[in-house]
């Protein structure tokens, strides 16, 4: 007993007091980053599919996902443990779902047949069954054929040369098109506007006829050519069976991908994860964001940090400059550091609206009419776009920047700084010389808790740009090359959009876990390299030992 | 004022040691400094730095040595709520008076600091930082100069090879001769040093006495030093100085060995301070 009164008296309980708090913390964050992780990489594995036979006779075939036991209640009231099974079935156009529960009390029999093939789609998500028969180049081909798959692959490779080449075609149409639906844009606004210039219209008129007549001819070649693509695609495709014994007929042109699992090594297994990894690093998305890629989302999340830390970082420092070199110290001061410590506590979406009222609507309205009046009522930049969605973000992490920034400015020697005004160095000589290089360190730690706070912020985005898909990526190669005025995609948007909006949340939750673990990476990515920068700067700048 | 030199031959023989035939470069007349209102650090301060000659100041902490020191080239006026008055002029004209530009002053008004205080960058940056931010811009030129002030501070040798190394990585002599090369790089007429070898080791403090010993031929020098055997043996004139007030300022020789007043001999012999 005394032992334990001394133990409490000489405080040794807040050692463990203190080590637990760190250790739950630490916990915590493991658990999180792990759950991520292991959730996030396992997600590109192609799974084996079993053959699971019920003892009603039905069949299912279905990648086993998890096994879960569940607490259920027997008609006389007693409960009992029931052991139940998920599996993707995935065919979503003929079970209406992709997933399922079983009962593993149900199950006779499962198998790993070697010849399941899943397809994934363009459309509808995977389609897991048995390869019956090809279409291809006017004959059947049996599984049982001699170089069945080689076929198979190359029946495959057709079809989608064939759709890449429909689709340089409709371009191409597109292009030829475009001079007449310009005149068509040109009337229509005319007949809205001014509708008693007659004479003008009707010389438009004229116009769009003469160019009609022009390019009649080539419209009808490009047609042809489209229609002779789309039948030749049509005559290629397989017969498939999926579990349940339903035969489909599965046009070539409308499968992404196709493989074996069951008959792949670990080797091709791991190649097609790591191709995996690349298409979702670098490709679009699919099937409302739940499939394919998310290169616009890193590309949106990347530019806007950038953007965002080049319209904070000047201002914050230049702000920070003047508050601590310039002004007179006293109340006012005082009042101000004050605000800007409190502005980092306003929640963030006071911001989001704070730049929806001023940037969109005001600034961005106001610019519309200036210089953009021919477009209205259509905004060009009176909506949300990129631009207005960074200097919102900009906003939010200035007080970052002017704090850090401010603490990197105090921590410059005095001595350092009186020696050059004593060389007869100006102020802003002296700042730009001595003060600001040595400040970097501390400016560079603003912007590592910018970027951290700005790249994981989603609520002030979806008001002022975010969407769920964009069209087009902010930057492309016709001038001015980057299109600020242009909304975009965001990961943090994209894990809230594709986890909790889309229609089927469960087919899409690997998404969810692997823009999270992306986003944490280039999170960590952007902050990695402003530390390295920092450390060497500081190397750099290391104060006298002496 | 005569001064009646008995001890001439005593201390630091070779130098003239009469103040009244001195030139005088920098005067000031009457001066009263105000940290906090109403608490006068200097008081009534009236002296005559005669011209390419060592003034030393001496005396207890908080006497306001530094202070005087830092009047000279404005170094003051950075803290917030000081008030002075009373004239300095340096070469007669007013250093107070709004026409004087500020960092004209400070390029003829060189000054060391107690702790070495070398700008993070190269040896060569440091030297040429005052010509640079003074306007001269050719390499060739600032090459010499850097050359011709680390010579004078007798550091060249040193240094000469690692140009453009850190100057942190030299060691707290030598960094305290790179400020004295740095301030000299700027072609002053007077250097201000306030305690300069107070943080150093007794190699590096000779060395640094050594150096100034060097520039008293070309340069005026006013240095701030709480240690009397260096006053005694660096200046050619000394300033005693307490509670802000200028109680004597006499050749070295004499204040040493003959002070006027009662207040300086108490001080030089150790019965306070």
């Amino acid at each position: 007993m005394k032992k334990i009164i001394t133990f409490w008296k000489k405080g040794d309980s807040y050692i463990l007091l203190t080590a637990g708090g760190l250790l739950f913390s630490l916990a915590m964050v493991i658990f999180m980053i792990s759950i991520i992780l292991i959730k996030g990489f396992a997600s590109f594995y192609a799974n084996d599919v079993a053959e699971i036979k019920m003892k009603d006779n039905s069949i299912y075939l279905a990648e086993i996902l998890e096994t879960e036991e569940v607490v259920l209640q027997s008609e006389s009231g007693k409960t009992y443990n029931q052991k139940q099974i998920n599996i993707k079935i995935a065919n979503r156009d003929i079970f209406d779902q992709d997933f399922k529960w079983i009962n593993s009390n149900e199950i006779s029999k499962i198998e790993y047949p070697q010849n399941v093939t899943v397809f994934e789609r363009w459309e509808y998500g995977n389609l897991i069954a048995y390869v019956k028969n090809l279409n291809y180049n006017g004959k059947v081909y049996q599984t049982r054929d001699k170089d069945f798959w080689d076929i198979f692959s190359s029946a495959f490779e057709k079809s989608e040369e064939n759709k890449s080449e429909k689709e340089n075609l409709e371009e191409e149409l597109n292009d030829v098109l475009s001079p007449i639906s310009e005149i068509q844009r040109e009337i229509s606004l005319m007949e809205i506007n001014f509708p008693w210039k007659t004479k003008e219209i009707e010389k438009l008129k004229q116009q769009e006829e003469i160019l009609q007549a022009e390019i009649n001819s080539q419209i009808e070649q490009l047609n042809q050519k489209i229609e002779q693509k789309v039948i030749e695609n049509s005559e290629i495709y397989a017969t498939v069976q999926a579990g349940d014994g339903t035969e489909i007929t599965l046009p070539l042109e409308k499968v992404y991908r196709f493989y074996r699992p069951n008959d792949m090594n670990f080797i091709s297994k791991s190649g097609l994860y790591l191709t995996r990894i690349w298409e979702f690093l670098v490709e679009e998305p699919r099937e409302s964001n739940t499939e394919g890629g998310v290169f616009p989302a890193i590309f949106g999340t990347v530019m806007m940090v950038i953007l965002m830390s080049i319209a904070v970082v000047p201002f914050g420092v230049l702000a920070a400059l003047y508050l601590n070199e310039y002004a007179k110290q006293g109340f006012v001061t005082r009042l101000i550091r004050l605000a800007i410590a409190n502005l980092a506590g306003v929640p963030s979406i006071v911001y989001g609206i704070f730049g929806l009222g001023f940037f969109i609507y005001f600034l961005g309205g106001t610019i519309d009419q200036l210089f953009f009046s021919s477009k209205l009522p259509e905004p060009t930049l009176g909506t949300g776009g990129i631009l207005w969605a960074s200097l919102t973000l900009s906003l939010l992490t200035l007080p970052v920047v002017v704090v850090a920034t401010e603490e990197g400015i105090l921590a410059v020697p005095k001595a350092n700084k009186d020696g050059a005004l004593a060389l007869g160095a100006t102020k802003w000589q002296m700042i730009r010389k001595i003060v600001l290089p040595n400040a970097m360190p501390g400016i560079l730690t603003g912007v590592i808790l910018a970027i951290s706070r700005g790249a994981g912020e989603v609520a002030p985005l979806m008001i002022t740009g975010v969407v769920k898909l964009a069209p087009t990526l902010p930057f492309d190669t016709t001038f001015p090359f980057f299109h600020l005025d242009r909304k975009f995609m965001h990961l943090g948007f994209h894990i809230y959009d594709v986890g909790f909006q889309s229609p089927n949340v469960e087919a899409s939750l690997p998404m969810v876990y692997t823009t999270a673990l992306l986003l944490i990476f280039i999170v960590i990515t952007l902050n990695l390299s402003a530390i390295f920068l920092r450390n060497y700067l500081r190397k750099k700048f290391k104060t006298s030992a002496f | 004022m005569k001064i009646n030199v008995n001890v001439q031959n005593s201390l630091s023989a070779s130098y003239t040691t009469d103040l009244s035939k001195e030139k005088t470069i920098l005067e000031t007349k009457n001066v009263d400094l105000c940290y906090v209102p109403q608490v006068k650090t200097l008081k009534n301060v009236t002296i005559q730095i005669p011209e390419k000659k060592v003034t030393a100041f001496i005396g207890p902490s908080g006497c306001g040595k530094s202070t005087l020191l830092r009047c000279f080239n404005r170094m003051n006026d950075l803290i917030p709520g000081i008030s002075m008055k009373g004239l300095i002029s340096i070469d007669g004209i007013d250093i107070y008076s709004p026409e004087i530009k500020l960092e004209e002053l400070r390029k003829k008004v060189g000054m060391v600091f107690q702790k070495s205080n070398p700008f993070p960058m190269g040896i060569w940056e440091n030297v040429a930082f005052g010509p640079k931010v003074n306007g001269i811009k050719e390499k060739a030129e600032l090459d010499e100069i850097v050359e011709s002030a680390l010579i004078q501070a007798d550091l060249w040798n040193e240094v000469k090879d690692r140009l453009n190394n850190s100057a942190l990585d030299l060691s707290g002599g030598q960094q305290q001769r790179l400020c004295i090369a740095r301030a000299l790089a700027n072609k002053p007429e007077i250097i201000l040093m306030d305690e300069p070898a107070s943080a150093l080791d007794p190699i590096s403090t000779s060395k640094i006495e050594e150096t100034i010993d060097e520039l008293r031929e070309n340069y005026t020098i006013i240095i701030v030093t709480h240690n009397m055997q260096q006053a005694a043996r660096v200046s050619d004139y000394t300033a005693f100085m307490m509670t802000g007030e200028m109680v004597e300022f006499n050749a070295t020789s004499k204040l040493f060995t003959n002070p006027e007043k009662k207040l300086t001999e108490d001080y030089i012999t150790g019965r306070f301070g």
